[in-house]
């Protein structure tokens, strides 16, 4: 384990090296190198308990000198006071408080002075772009938005990792999720960023839930509502990819391919017309939703696990989650896909201090952070040891959500996509008024996807 | 008979009126003592009463209810946005009303012209000025963007100063006073009532905005914020389920000044803009 | 207009007879400025030139010539940034931020155009110093001219600072704007990691064509219509509303009339922002509203009628395009009646009491008297404000916004192409291309059209009143 890391670390040590040497040699130095009087003091600096690693290379690399501790380098190179800002969610700010503490805490000999901000993960994305210089240094996003951060140059290659090891171990879906084109662009922080089935266990049995008809059927005679956010892209994908149509990002990372208007598609519009049309399942908002399970109306819905406290209070012992129902579409029973998701931590490659950034944002997302953070909110961890405590395994939703997994697709789709999809789930959830031929609905939708980014 | 039935008639028709546009309202008052924060759908009145909402606004400061410090900083904001922009709006008003000087005319269209440009649809280029000069961010960015530009919205003003009879200030000239000196002993005393508006419409303009300051103070870092953003970011998407009802109760704390203030200007409001055409 | 073009030519006929005409000390000023000032003894004048100069070409040197120099390629140097994981510390190239190149070179040429002007001032100066001296005129000491300024020249000491600010604030952004329209600056060619550059009039083009997958043309067109069409709306609602309701409130018979009138203004005084957004959770599809519609039976009533879709169980108050656009007209009422109203009750209180009576006395009815006398006087006293309004509707971004952002989804699939929705109006449509999609160019250019059209408005009401202007009769 140690020995992989060391040698991840040395490889991409080098091939940055090359890249710096190709790099052009007219490069402004930002911060000096490492200084000699450094050499001598790091093993007493670091931190034994967030730095196992750290020791390592000292052990066991002969050539190794100081200049293989990167850590006790980065505390000796270190002298002024360090100035970070951190973006964390509205919902997990006394958390990362906490870990901010024990992150100063963890290395005394340094000075820091880090402001933490309130930015939702899943707009994250919005403020960041309008002005990248300005953003925080450590932020949390969600994964749908690394596509667009990246191309805006808006997070830092990790090619090394100083406390843990991030592609081992986090999930492969995590990993994969916070790579693009084969660099690992940011820091898994919980895997349950997906969507899944709520549901109220004493209107649904467990035979009623495999299929979003009988589900229909159920509610109807029990007269109560089926939640879905329709009209959303996001949402909307699970009918069409669970039929086995396409959708996907071109090697260009800009544009879509789409097929979800060739052969079969009119049947997955059409069975999205006649769920609806019996307002049964209906089209409704993630904020409607926490109204109206609170309000009982609605015993059922398709959401992720930062719903699970508002169902889990409405419906008490009744409270369920399982992976998403199967629909007819042409005649044959079609396993709802959905999207995986994935929150993830991403270091600003504009930040003051990168080296300190990165080190907080591996700490912010260590096994210990994401236990934390499953404990205080139910947030299912991507880290693999963290995943595996039985009380995670325990937990409804994410047990739910891994139910799901095996139908999930990692999120990797072009800007073009959302607006058109967002208007073909809104035709179809209220019921097509205008009569449009069902094919031609979906070769706008799709031409509207695909269209070409200038 | 037919009078006093016409009379009650009358006074429903307007009872019907004043509930139709006092039920919003109503609604944000009762809603703000709400003991459920979400959004209570069955029912207008709450279910359960408390005063918990404004005990969280004033005594619980967290990372997303920071109301004291909102409170303070729109104040600061909003008194040096008021002073600036009302030393402008004079500066241009009694130029443009008082003094002759060659292309004054077009001077005034071209102002006119350019204060119907809305700002909506430069506001991310006023973003990079500012940070060219480092002031995004800062409250006092904020004042440059609220009170700056002010001086194109003298057209009130101007039309108030146009009825000040032109002797007083010729007997001044006479004197030998200067037009500074016309200006600020003769002029600025006799625009009370357009001054007293100017003042406090400028003083609301902070207390409304969230377009500009969302754009600007984007730290993240809730006591940076005005009143308004505050507000504007308690109904997003993840947080309005929890925190409808303080946010109701936040807008009926920053609402008691601000009609107070609202009902002394309307006054002079009518005056100002009716003033110079109707005295006509 | 050929007013305009002759005072253009005057001005540089003066500039050119003061160079020519000009003594030795003119001609040296015009390469040293100050030097005429101090040969005709205005020495702090002739220092203060100076110093300008010297100020400006340091600023040439220093600011305008790098930046101008990459002016017409908006830079070439691509950001590049290397870690390097062994110091932890990253390298950044010195790169090219192509919007920092715009809004430098624009300051910059601002900046030279404001020297010229400067320089050709000072040779007619300068020039007329020398007229002065020749003719053995009083030539101004420093502190006669310091005088000046709040005399003959007070205008200039008063409109110095707003200029200042009008400039920092309204006219550089316009600028910026403008130039913006004619480069590719969106997502994919954004700074600091990229860069963008000129394309010429190809953004204009995109907004006047449609073709299968660039509907910006089609959205322009609904949206332009929708964006007049509710202007009109707008205005005119709460217009003829507000004087209703001032008579109807000013009417002897009403019993208590301030009262009343503070009722209305009190839904007015809290702020719009917190009202607006009230509202709409109010009329949500799952609002109170709708509850309440749904337990006295008018949605299954207006389900029969055929006004509510059959397979919805709520009236979409603000989520069908056809109802949205009615209840933003209806809750623009309800926000703009108390403005007019006030307004209109200032008004009504001056209308001529004797030619209501006379009427009267003719036998008019009530009606008659409204449209034959008040209306007239009311459309003539607030003629002007009324134009404002329309401009301002035009540009209603808080109602659009605040009523409809994240509730509000297209069923247009051409507008959803292009990011556009049936509600709206240009400015909140060049809103989200800016704020949700950093679509600048497109954004630009919408924002170029408004100002086109708002600055046609304003221009044929404004210059008629400035030039019929009753400004001089009190005077």
């Amino acid at each position: 384990m140690k020995k992989k890391v060391l040698a991840t670390l040395l490889a991409t040590a080098l091939a940055a090296s090359c890249l710096a040497g190709c790099g052009g040699s007219g490069d402004a130095a930002q911060t000096p190198a490492a200084d000699a009087p450094a050499a001598e003091t790091p093993a007493a600096d670091a931190p034994a308990a967030d730095a196992p690693e750290a020791e390592a290379p000292a052990a066991e690399a002969p050539a190794a000198d100081a200049a293989a501790d990167p850590i006790a380098n980065l505390i000796a190179a270190t002298t002024d006071t360090v100035t970070l800002k951190v973006w964390a969610s509205e919902e997990d700010q006394d958390l990362t408080t906490k870990l901010l503490d024990e992150f100063k805490a963890a290395y005394p000999d340094v000075t820091f002075d880090i402001t933490l901000g309130a930015e939702s993960e899943s707009t994250a994305k919005d403020t960041i772009l309008t002005d990248v210089e300005a953003a925080a240094d450590v932020f949390a996003f969600a994964d749908d938005q690394i596509n667009e951060l990246v191309k805006a140059g808006a997070l830092q290659e990790v090619v090394a990792n100083y406390t843990y090891d991030v592609a081992n171990d986090n999930v492969s879906g995590a990993v994969e999720a916070a790579t693009i084109d084969g660099k690992l662009y940011a820091y898994p922080m919980t895997a349950d960023n997906g969507y899944f089935m709520f549901y109220d266990s004493s209107v649904f049995s467990e035979s009623d839930v495999q299929s979003l008809e009988k589900m229909v059927e159920v509610a109807q005679a029990a007269n109560k509502k089926i939640a879905m956010d329709i009209s959303n892209g996001w949402y909307i994908y699970a009918f069409f990819q669970g039929a086995g149509l396409d959708l996907k990002l071109n090697d260009d990372g800009l544009t879509n391919t789409c097929t979800w208007n060739a052969a079969g598609g009119t049947d997955v519009a059409q069975a999205i017309l006649d769920l609806t049309a019996s307002n049964v399942l209906v089209d409704m908002g993630d904020e409607d939703m926490a109204t109206q399970i609170a309000e009982g109306n609605v015993v059922a819905c398709v959401n992720g696990t930062w719903r699970a406290e508002t169902a889990a209070e409405a419906w008490g012992d009744n409270y369920a989650a399982t992976k998403l129902p199967t629909f007819k579409a042409g005649g044959k029973d079609c396993q709802m896909s959905s999207y995986s998701g994935y929150k993830l931590i991403g270091v600003n490659p504009h930040s003051a201090n990168i080296g300190w950034a990165m080190l907080l944002a591996e700490y912010l997302t260590s096994e210990a952070a994401q236990t934390a953070r499953f404990e205080a909110r139910g947030l299912g961890p991507a880290n693999v040891a963290a995943a595996s405590s039985p009380a995670v395994q325990a937990n409804p939703a994410i047990a739910a959500l891994a139910a799901q997994a095996a139908y999930a697709t990692p999120q990797r789709v072009g800007g073009n996509f959302w607006s058109p999809a967002e208007t073909l789930g809104q035709i179809l959830a209220s019921g097509n008024p205008d009569g449009t031929d069902l094919q031609e609905l979906l070769d706008t939708t799709v031409e509207g996807i695909t269209a070409p980014v200038e | 008979m037919k009078k006093t039935v016409n009379s009650i008639l009358r006074h429903l028709v307007l009872l019907l009126l004043a509930v139709i546009w006092l039920i919003p309202i109503l609604w944000l008052f009762v809603t703000s003592f709400s003991g459920y924060k979400g959004i209570n759908t069955s029912h207008f009145f709450p279910e359960t009463w408390t005063l918990d909402n404004y005990a969280q606004l004033f005594f619980r400061s967290d990372s997303i209810v920071q109301y004291n410090r909102w409170f303070v900083n729109t104040l600061v904001i909003a008194i040096f946005t008021c002073l600036i922009s009302t030393i402008l709006v004079l500066m241009v008003s009694y130029t443009m009303s008082k003094l002759r000087f060659p292309g004054r005319k077009q001077l005034m269209s071209f102002s006119i012209i350019l204060n119907m440009f809305p700002g909506v649809l430069s506001m991310i280029a006023i973003y990079f000025i500012l940070k060219t000069f480092n002031l995004t961010n800062s409250h006092i960015g904020m004042i440059i963007v609220y009170s700056a530009g002010a001086g194109l919205g003298f057209l009130i003003c101007k039309g108030f100063m146009d009825t000040i009879s032109v002797s007083l200030s010729e007997a001044a000239r006479l004197e030998g006073a200067s037009e500074a000196k016309i200006f600020f002993r003769i002029i600025i005393p006799l625009s009370k009532p357009i001054i007293v508006y100017t003042v406090i419409s400028s003083f609301l303009v902070p207390w409304g905005d969230f377009v500009f300051a969302k754009l600007m103070l984007n730290s993240g870092i809730a006591t940076d914020w005005t009143v308004a953003i505050g507000l504007f970011n308690m109904l997003g998407k993840s947080m309005i389920a929890k925190y409808f009802s303080v946010f109701c109760a936040g807008g009926v704390v920053i609402s008691v000044p601000i009609s107070i203030l609202f009902l002394i200007m309307q006054k002079f409001y009518v005056e100002g803009i009716t003033g110079g055409s109707v005295k006509g | 207009m050929k007013k305009a073009l002759s005072a253009i030519g005057n001005y540089f006929k003066d500039f050119g007879i003061a160079f020519v005409k000009g003594d030795v000390w003119v001609k040296v000023s015009a390469v040293l400025m100050g030097v005429g000032y101090i040969a005709r003894k205005q020495v702090v004048n002739g220092i203060i030139m100076f110093l300008v100069e010297a100020l400006f070409a340091v600023l040439c040197v220093g600011y305008a010539a790098p930046n101008l120099a990459k002016f017409g390629t908006l830079g070439t140097v691509q950001f590049e940034q290397v870690f390097d994981p062994l110091t932890m510390t990253s390298t950044i190239n010195d790169y090219d931020n192509s919007f920092l190149i715009l809004l430098n070179s624009i300051i910059a040429l601002f900046l030279i155009l404001v020297f010229v002007i400067f320089w050709i001032a000072n040779v007619k100066a300068v020039y007329r110093l020398q007229l002065q001296q020749e003719n053995g005129e009083h030539i101004n000491t420093f502190a006669e001219d310091i005088r000046a300024l709040f005399n003959e020249k007070f205008h200039i000491t008063l409109l110095t600072l707003p200029t200042i600010g009008v400039i920092l604030m309204n006219i550089l952004p316009i600028l910026v704007l403008v130039a913006v329209a004619f480069t590719n600056y969106d997502q994919q060619h954004m700074p600091p990691s990229a860069l963008f550059t000129w394309v010429g009039w190809s953004n204009f083009k995109n907004l006047f064509t449609s073709s299968v997958t660039v509907t910006f043309g089609y959205s322009f067109k609904k949206v332009l219509v929708w964006t007049l069409e509710w202007a009109v709306l707008a205005t005119f609602t709460t217009y003829i509303g507000g004087i209703l309701l001032a008579k109807f409130i000013n009417n002897k018979k009403t019993k208590l009339p301030k009262m009343w009138r503070t009722l209305f203004i009190i839904a007015i005084a809290v702020p719009q922002f917190v009202t607006l957004l009230l509202v709409r959770n109010f009329f949500a599809d799952s609002g109170i509203v709708n509850t309440f519609c749904n337990n006295v039976g008018l949605t299954d009533f207006l389900k029969n009628v055929g006004l509510v879709p059959a397979n919805l169980s709520y009236i979409p108050f603000l989520t069908n395009p056809g109802w949205a656009k009615v209840m933003i007209v209806i809750i623009n009422i309800w926000v703009g009646i108390p403005y007019q109203m006030l307004i209109a009750t200032g008004v009504l209180m001056n209308i001529p009491e004797d030619q209501i009576e006379s009427a009267r006395i003719d036998g008019a009815n009530p009606f008659q008297i409204f449209i034959k006398i008040t209306m007239p006087y009311m459309l003539f006293v607030t003629g002007p404000s009324l134009i404002t309004d329309f401009v301002k509707n035009i540009n209603n971004f808080n109602v659009i916004y605040l009523l409809t952002q994240d509730v509000f989804v297209t069923s247009d699939q051409l507008l959803a192409n292009s990011n556009a929705k049936e509600v709206d109006l240009l400015v909140t449509w060049l809103f989200r291309l800016t704020n949700e999609y950093y679509n600048y160019k497109m954004a630009s250019v919408i924002g170029i059209i408004v100002f086109i059209i708002c600055a046609a408005f304003t221009l044929v009401t404004f210059t008629r009143t400035i030039k019929g202007d009753k400004e001089e009769e009190f005077q």
